[in-house]
């Protein structure tokens, strides 16, 4: 069942572009780097408990890193472009982290908001180098002897990139890392009194976190082809973190349905951006009341015995799983 | 499960590759034009005046009376609140997703240049963007709007170091392709009359309060200080001017900003103010063409009182209506382009006898003007920038 369900999912994947009118391959792509950033924010959030309204600040930093980086060096290979991305916004992340380990809570979350708009200000002021209010034309990135120069092949990237990641984070989640990471989520105390490292795990959190970030805000340059400081606002961090309230915290699967959801709103509200922030708040408000583990947790809850009964769909290989604060038991 | 879903997905995959209708956004009973605006941030007010009251206006008469063609002209707008990288989403949308036929006066210099090279590549007409950068020239797909920058700071500088023999000129910026494509210009034609800005003074893109810059321009002592900021800053650095005492300078509005909004704004800060206007008055002019759009402004939108910003939507309106026309039954991107291309004398009553050449200049015209009780008051007749 697991297997058919994830191998109709791969094949709508792959197979979207060729169905899909072009918009909605671009959409696509969108929403698939969304869940990068998604999932990156969600190691912070999710198993830590630390709250970000910076994401869009590592976004924005990853974007121009990767844009930069092709206009400076057009030969560089887009996987070079894009580790590079990452690797500057993991720095800064680190940077960011070690000073915010000292805060809690409400205090985090201010200085985090703080951040993105330093770096929104960074870029206006750095006008040599980003060319301020101008924006940036992103040109095309190469992959060896190929040009990403149709929504398709840029969709195909995206795709493989974010592929890699999700493999990554489920891997970081089932390692001494991860386990460490979850024990501080459940309670700082203990997990110290274990051994566990509080600040060194916490900054790493923020570290990954923004390298995720970085690598999708890469990607997100080579996608849209143009990038401006104004529109990495704090209402682009607060759409992150809408993302992973309503997908589900502490959920990969959770991180990519918040991030459709969102950003599929967020593309049909084009025409009416002064209501976007109302209907938000009013989602968030709905989904923290009445569906407080997420669309991960609210779709574990609907019973399928149907499905269970089908032949062939047998489970020998369900992996266990480590039960949560936010999992229903 | 899987067995299912691959006959669906190949009928997914046979129906998105039937082939489309011909020519995007245009059937045959419809037209379908649009583009991305601000109908939020601080061009707002200019976004809403421009699309719904001036574009859709000047379509809900040809509408009633039949249309062009037999087709009804249909507008689809989305919003990017001024900021360029939105405006690429938003005419990415339009264009594969509503699929319309033409993009109509989109705003804003930076939100336009970032569209642009994809509608060139696209091959979808630009139609009068209302914006003042000459980066939009020289395109196949592009007809320019607004006068630009180039041609109103040769009227502006032709005018006030010509006949009234002004030395010392100073300008307030944004600090983006606007602002800056001014400056250029100013630079240039100055030097023709062997002189220099005295200063100038920068405003980020969305910042309002603009006083470290006016009293550093006070300090530089110039006889005339250019405005080229849009209308919340533009009415704040009247304010503060008028705070601080400043009156030994003349303020002088470039043509986007020339309008009552920013009138509005400022109070009675803005009299005295000079500047090039691109529009006949709209409330109170008695050309032809103007009176019409204040009927049919009274008509179909009786509470909204006639602006510059709407007559210019209103008058972009009209030159689609005309090349439209000219194009035929047979209306597609390439014959819009010939039949505007074709364009000679074209009365609207509004703006001079119009002759679209092969630059795809609309307007490069502009007159002078002074604000006395709150309302331009025209000092010249007509300038020419060629």
């Amino acid at each position: 069942m697991r297997r058919a369900a994830l191998a109709t999912g791969a094949v709508v994947v792959l197979g979207w572009p060729w169905a899909a009118p072009r918009y909605f391959v671009f959409l696509a792509s969108l929403i698939v780097i969304n869940a990068i950033v998604a999932i990156g924010l969600n190691l912070l959030s999710g198993y830590t408990n630390q709250l970000s309204f910076g994401h869009a600040g590592f976004l924005a930093i990853g974007a121009y890193a990767a844009a930069i980086l092709t206009i400076r060096a057009p030969a560089l290979p887009v996987p070079a472009a894009l580790l590079a991305a990452g690797l500057v916004t993991a720095a800064v992340g680190f940077a960011l982290g070690v000073p915010c380990l000292r805060l809690e809570g409400l205090y985090l979350a201010m200085a985090t908001l703080a951040f993105g708009f330093v770096v929104v200000e960074a870029i206006l002021n750095l006008d040599w180098l980003t060319r301020g209010n101008d924006g940036l034309h992103v040109p095309v990135g190469h992959l060896g002897p190929w040009a990403l120069a149709t929504d398709t092949a840029r969709y195909y990237l995206v795709v493989a990139v974010a592929a890699l990641l999700i493999v990554a984070a489920r891997n970081i989640s089932r390692t001494r890392t991860g386990r460490a990471l979850l024990a501080l989520r459940e309670s700082e105390v203990a997990a110290q009194a274990s051994g566990v490292h509080l600040a060194a795990y916490k900054t790493l959190a923020f570290v990954v976190s923004a390298f995720y970030t970085g690598v999708a805000g890469g990607l997100f340059a080579l996608v849209v082809g143009f990038l401006s400081p104004d529109s990495f606002d704090v209402f682009l961090s607060v759409d992150f973190v809408a993302m992973i309230i309503v997908g589900g915290l502490g959920s990969i699967f959770g991180s990519v349905a918040g991030a459709a959801v969102i950003t599929t709103l967020n593309d049909s509200l084009a025409g009416f951006q002064n209501y976007r922030p109302l209907i938000f708040g009013a989602i968030l408000v709905a989904s923290m009341l009445f569906m407080p583990g997420g669309i991960a947790s609210a779709l574990r809850k609907i019973p399928l015995p149907a499905l269970a009964r089908t032949p062939g769909a047998v489970r020998p290989h369900e992996p266990s799983r480590i039960p949560r604060q936010g999992d229903d038991a | 499960m899987i067995t299912r879903a691959i006959p669906l997905f190949l009928l997914v995959v046979t129906l998105g590759a039937l082939p489309v209708a011909a020519q995007p956004g245009v059937s045959d009973t419809e037209i379908v034009i649009g583009g991305s605006n601000s109908f939020s941030g601080p061009l707002a007010y200019t976004g809403e005046q421009i699309t719904r009251f001036g574009v859709d206006l000047y379509f809900r008469v040809v509408n009633d009376a039949g249309g062009i063609h037999g087709r009804k002209v249909r507008t689809v707008y989305y919003d990017d609140g001024y900021r360029p990288q939105d405006a690429v989403a938003n005419t990415r949308k339009l264009i594969e997703q509503d699929r319309i036929f033409a993009v109509i006066i989109p705003q804003g210099s930076q939100p336009v240049l970032a569209t642009l090279k994809y509608l060139e590549e696209n091959k979808v007409p630009l139609l009068f963007p209302y914006q003042s950068s000459p980066e939009t020239r020289a395109q196949r797909y592009v007809f320019q709007g607004m006068t630009l920058s180039d041609r109103s700071s040769k009227m502006m500088i032709d005018y006030l170091a010509g006949p009234r023999k002004i030395k010392k000129f100073a300008a307030l910026y944004q600090d983006d392709e606007y602002g800056k494509s001014f400056l250029t210009a100013f630079e240039k034609d100055l030097a023709r009359f062997g002189l220099k800005l005295v200063a100038s003074e920068s405003v980020k893109r969305g910042v309002t309060d603009v006083s470290a810059q006016v009293a550093k321009l006070q300090a530089a002592k110039p006889e005339v200080t250019f405005l080229v900021l849009v209308p919340g800053p533009a009415a704040q650095a009247l304010k503060e001017r008028q705070k601080i005492g400043w009156t030994d300078t003349l303020m002088v509005s470039t043509g986007p900003l020339t309008d009552e909004r920013y009138l509005a704004l400022a109070g009675d800060a803005a009299e005295g103010v000079e500047g090039l206007s691109l529009w006949p008055d709209p409330a109170t002019s008695d050309l032809a063409g103007v009176k019409l759009y204040r009927e049919h402004m009274l008509k179909y939108f009786p509470k909204n009182e006639p602006n510059r910003y709407s007559i210019a939507g209103y008058f972009a309106g009209t030159l689609f209506a005309e090349g439209a026309r000219r194009a035929g039954r047979n209306l597609t991107r390439e014959s819009l382009v010939v039949a505007l291309e074709s364009v000679r004398g074209f009365e609207s009553g509004i703006l001079p006898p119009l002759t679209i050449g092969p630059d795809h200049e609309t307007q490069k015209q502009g007159f002078w003007v002074r604000v006395e009780k709150g309302r331009f008051k025209p000092l010249t007749d007509w300038l020419k920038s060629e």
